[in-house]
């Protein structure tokens, strides 16, 4: 099972640049660039910042596959 | 390719310690079989190193302000990486004091204390290039 998200797409859908959320989150861009290339698992609390940001359940954001 | 700020101060550090390598390790390797640990030969030595240190890091950190004025986020991912570094770094320590106390055993020229500092600063070396070349890694590929 390898984690996976929609970030990108939900990101897009609330007109945010990787910076913009990176900013509101307090990560760099290169983290958010990471996190959409499923390079780098976010710890929880990442994971939950950005779905608060993005409206999202968190279920939703990220998902098993 | 384009590289981050964090990269750049990483290369920054690799610079450094080749730069080292290369101006300062031909004395300590030339005196490896001589009693270093006096006051002068110390002084004499490690005068030019600090000034050398503190010279090519204040500018070098300088220009890499003046290049990149944003300010950068050090962030959960920043750590994961550092530890990963670390960690290697760690464990070719403690290889290296293994291979460290096996050539003082058999090699009669290092149990001087130039010889021993020579060893020292070459293991010390030695795991700090490693170490930021695969922090390097870890950034590019992460």
């Amino acid at each position: 099972m390898v984690l996976k998200n929609n970030l990108k797409e939900f990101r897009h859908k609330n007109n945010l640049t990787q910076d913009d959320l990176g900013k509101s989150v307090g990560v760099s861009r290169q983290t958010i660039i990471s996190i959409e290339r499923y390079r780098y698992k976010p710890s929880l609390e990442l994971a939950m910042k950005m779905a608060k940001e993005l409206n999202v359940k968190i279920e939703k954001l990220f998902y098993f596959d | 390719m384009a590289l981050s700020k964090k990269e750049i101060s990483i290369l920054i550090e690799v610079v450094f310690s080749i730069l080292f390598a290369l101006i300062f390790m031909p004395f300590f390797y030339e005196n490896q079989g001589d009693n270093l640990i006096s006051i002068n030969n110390l002084i004499g030595k490690i005068t030019p190193i600090i000034i050398f240190a503190v010279l090519y890091f204040s500018m070098a950190y300088a220009v890499l302000e003046l290049i990149f004025k944003a300010e950068t986020t050090v962030d959960e991912r920043d750590d994961m990486i550092n530890s990963k570094s670390y960690k290697l770094g760690y464990l070719l320590y403690e290889l290296s004091l293994f291979v460290f106390i096996g050539m003082l055993l058999t090699n009669s020229i290092l149990q001087n204390t130039g010889g021993i500092i020579f060893l020292i600063i070459s293991l010390l070396l030695f795991v700090s290039i490693v170490k930021s070349i695969y922090q390097l890694y870890l950034y590019r590929t992460f």
